[in-house]
């Protein structure tokens, strides 16, 4: 069930760096009436635990939780069995379980997964309606795993507990209760390394897992991209845990660090810069010279090349200014990739940002950047003031690129490429150039024959 | 997977849905909302439902949405009757967005709040804008009903009794599954045979593809709340399918000489005829010279197409009340409908005649994929599809449709969107049934 002392430790994790910024005891921000827009918890627990291809995520709840939620995330797999994370599975209840409650139709619904698709493991999400009747789904999670010989994993993360960040949070701790530690991986090496928090959305870690190959560093297991729930269960054998571009996994990996002694570090692979600072803090802390010098030599060898396929973007790119405006990591590791290649980045929303991103953002832009506070009043002006050429945002600024006659790119949309490591960097590169080049933008700002005086 | 007769039922044949088809009555609560000129809709729930419909709408209109919710949480779940997250609700977008001037507010409730069980009625005499209530758990019917029950809700709460009528006057109620031009060529046709015609809830101008400022704010449907007070002085209710009766009823207990026609759908010859049988009947008009034409462009069409279709074996998935529509036609030129996999149970699906007639999910309608030539689903079907040897075509109808542009602007109705759609479908069949 729904545990409200694990919750209000989620939700005070010493090592987050949000916590800097608040009162003792005061915690996240819980969801006020009317002004919350983002996802729900569940909806942050199935983001972070439905990569896992090898295992059937089957939703307790009523129709919207999976309805609207399935195969809308480009998560690739390489999973060569029935890729699961295609698929959407839900009990869909009722209003007789609602009343009646809905153990036995969650009993049920686990034995018929098991008998026609026969997964490695079933992940079993609470929502807020069979949380709120008390459907005891330990327990139903229980009896099926005896029965089937399978992990079935209780997720609770009902929607009405806050937000997506606290959501990815209780299922790293559902990972780290069930699966964490209850199998040994049949190949150890000392540079093994658990991937947490890429989802792999794009194909995003495959930008980079082939540096990781050719210096010699191999990933153990992923939380959760292109992940399977076998080398999670060993995951405890990694010697460094690497969290990619989440603050949401922290606590797993404190706690792992309290129970296994596995050391973890935060990195991002956005841009030239990100990429290669990734991979030295990575081979740093595993320790052996051999690895960092493979990883220099790897490094420079990449660089080099990147930097040749880089050139005829940087000459085309040169003078163009760029006015940024999203949320979160995205307003620091985006401009590092525009920066790359050779774009002015002039502006960036700060808008939700911690105190570490606005240091990183302002590290970033340099002392002449602006950092928007409210950026759908000022992005405007300082397109404006600053001459900016384009506009990265969420759609809703589409028309503000319009209005300034101005290139734009919707960084919200789902993408189809990925942007992540080196060699995303020129999937960018590709839509930038695109989008500079695009003439759309002016033509449909004409004024129509009825408006010209 | 192995075949196995499903019989057309209210109970559900399995425990649980595999690749769901179904959405839930929430989201058509909301989609309805956005049909009323400055409705604010606000959906009582966790933020997650009101997150999640967003996306869903967003994905497949390529459109802000205007969307807002209460944020339910943990503490408000089991302390609160309701008051204080709507209230609060209320007070926070109003105070954040000054300019925000919402002529009535659209609360809908979901799973959650119906089964904490607040009293979402009472809410109502706290709040100073005009205000809609309409209970819709995601535990019962499905988008169709949602849509239904929030126009149903808006006549009962919103429309003044009247006793007198203007002859001329005409209230369309379109069901869930058209789409904004569907609306607003249905109206135009009304228009054209003379009718001063309303249609309640009117996407035609909302969600239909147009470019304006500040968007995704509050619905920018083509009603409103004073439009909406004064219905009950039509002469003629018109509803499209079956889902839209219940609140063409309750139209009626506001005024006994309101005529009520209805169709199950608007989609081949036969309905459409009957359509304008009915408008000449009530109107007196020959109807537009263009309108003649169409009808025959449509009769062309079926023939042109009837070579095609006649030999092909159909899956149609989706809205009952669109699923028919869709059903029919392709029948009158020959199609076999192999099978029609409903998202719910609706009384309109016992007049089909087809194979194999239930409510069930992608996972059921799978098993029929092999024998079809044509699939007609929602995006989910493509990749089922694609992981297929053979080739089966597909054509994309219903929500979502989150790969296709242009789905605000796909019209199916009337003799005009009827050839179009038969000239898609065969085309469709033209690529796998002469490219093997």
């Amino acid at each position: 069930m729904v545990n409200r002392a694990k919750i209000k430790e989620l939700m005070n994790e010493s090592a987050c760096s949000h916590s800097k910024d608040k009162k003792p005891g005061e915690g996240c921000d819980m969801p006020k009436p009317g002004m919350a827009a983002g996802g729900c918890a569940f909806d942050g627990a199935q983001i972070s635990l439905f990569p896992y291809a090898d295992a059937v995520h089957l939703v307790h709840g009523p129709q919207t939780c999976l309805g609207a939620s399935w195969e809308t995330r480009e998560t690739l797999s390489s999973y060569e069995g029935r890729d699961h994370t295609s698929m959407g599975f839900t009990t869909g209840i009722t209003v007789n379980d609602v009343i009646f409650g809905g153990d036995k139709r969650l009993a049920d619904s686990i034995d018929y997964i098991m008998q026609n698709y026969k997964p490695e493991a079933i992940f079993v999400y609470s929502t807020c309606v069979t949380a709120m009747v008390g459907d005891d789904i330990d327990m139903t999670c229980k009896l099926g795993s005896q029965k089937h010989g399978v992990p079935v994993v209780p997720v609770h993360a009902p929607g009405f507990v806050g937000g997506k960040n606290l959501g990815s949070r209780i299922a790293g701790e559902a990972v780290l209760e069930h699966l964490i530690g209850t199998k040994e991986p049949e190949l150890l090496t000392p540079y093994d390394i658990n991937l947490i928090g890429d989802y792999n959305v794009t194909g995003d870690m495959w930008q980079y897992l082939p540096l990781f190959e050719k210096i010699g560093i191999r990933v153990l297991s992923s939380m959760s991209g292109d992940g399977r729930v076998g080398d999670i269960r060993g995951a405890h054998r990694a010697k460094l845990n690497v969290i990619v571009c989440a603050k949401s996994l922290i606590t797993l990996c404190r706690k792992m660090q309290e129970e296994y002694d596995i050391a973890w570090i935060s990195v991002s692979f956005y841009g030239q810069r990100d990429t290669s600072f990734a991979i030295r803090e990575i081979v740093k802390a595993l320790g052996d010279a051999d690895l960092m010098a493979k990883a220099e030599a790897v490094i420079a060898e990449e660089e080099a090349k990147l930097q040749e396929k880089l050139l005829p973007y940087q000459k085309l790119f040169a003078g163009k200014k760029a006015v940024l405006n999203t949320g979160g990591n995205k307003a620091w590791s985006i401009a590092s990739g525009l920066q790359d290649l050779g774009i002015e980045v002039v502006a960036t929303s700060i808008k939700k940002s911690t105190a570490d991103d606005v240091e990183k953002a302002r590290e970033y832009l340099g002392e002449s950047g602006v950092l928007m506070k409210s950026p759908a009043s000022e992005q405007s002006k300082v397109i404006d003031e600053r001459g900016a050429h384009i506009l990265l945002a969420g759609g809703r600024s589409l028309y503000t690129a319009i209005k300034k006659k101005i290139s734009f790119i919707d960084v919200n949309q789902e993408k189809k490429v990925s942007y992540g490591g080196y060699d995303g960097l020129l999937n960018l590169a590709e839509d930038l150039k695109y989008a500079f080049a695009n003439p759309v933008f002016a033509n449909v700002s004409k004024k129509a024959p009825w408006e010209v005086a | 997977m192995e075949f196995k007769k499903i019989e057309l039922s209210k109970r559900e044949h399995k425990p649980l849905q595999v690749n769901p088809i179904k959405h839930s009555q929430p989201m058509g609560a909301a989609l309805a909302f956005m049909g009323i000129r400055n409705c604010m809709p606000l959906m009582h729930a966790s933020q997650g439902c009101a997150s999640y419909t967003k996306v869903f709408y967003t994905r497949h209109f390529n459109e802000p949405i205007a969307m807002y919710n209460t944020s339910v949480s943990d503490i408000t779940a089991i302390l609160d009757g309701g008051d204080y997250s709507i209230l609060m609700a209320i007070e926070n977008i109003t105070k954040k967005n000054k300019t925000l001037k919402p002529e009535i507010i659209g609360l809908h409730t979901t799973g959650l709040t119906e089964t904490k069980g607040d009293d979402v009625r009472s809410v109502g005499t706290h709040i100073e804008i005009p205000y809609c209530y309409v209970n819709t758990p995601d535990y019962e019917g499905g988008m169709e009903s949602g849509w239904a029950l929030t126009a149903k809700a808006l006549i009962v709460q919103h429309t003044k009794a009247a006793t007198e009528i203007k002859p001329n006057k005409l209230l369309l109620l379109p069901h869930v599954s058209m789409q904004p031009i569907e609306v607003e060529k249905i109206k135009e046709f009304c228009e054209g045979c003379g009718f001063e015609t309303l249609a309640l809830p009117d996407l035609s101008t909302s969600l239909d593809g147009y470019l304006s400022e500040g968007q995704g704010k509050l619905g920018t449907g083509a009603i409103g709340v004073d439009d909406i007070a004064e219905l009950a002085n039509s002469a003629t209710v018109v509803t499209i399918g079956t889902s839209m009766i219940m609140a063409a009823n309750a139209l009626l207990q506001k005024n006994d000489k309101i005529n009520h026609i209805h169709f199950n759908h608007l989609m081949g010859l036969e309905n459409n005829d009957n359509f304008v049988a009915q408008l000449m009947k009530i109107g007196q008009n020959e109807p537009k010279s263009s309108v003649k034409r169409w009808r025959g462009r449509l009769q062309d069409a079926m023939l042109d197409a009837h070579f095609l279709i006649g030999s092909s074996h159909f899956v149609i998935t989706g809205e009952p009340d669109m699923c028919v529509g869709m059903c029919e036609l392709l029948q009158s030129v020959g199609g076999t409908i192999d099978a029609l996999i409903a998202t719910n149970y609706s009384p309109v699906l016992e007049t089909i005649k087809a194979q194999n007639v239930f409510v069930g999910d992608l996972e059921d309608a799978v098993t029929h994929f092999e024998k079809a030539d044509l699939v007609i689903s929602n995006f989910h079907a493509e990749r089922l599809l694609h992981s297929q040897e053979k080739h089966t075509a597909l054509t994309l109808r219903g929500f979502p449709n989150y790969e296709e542009l242009g789905n605000q602007l796909k019209n199916d109705q009337l003799y005009e969107g009827s050839a179009q759609f038969l000239f898609e479908v065969a085309n469709a069949l033209r690529h796998v049934k002469h490219g093997r």
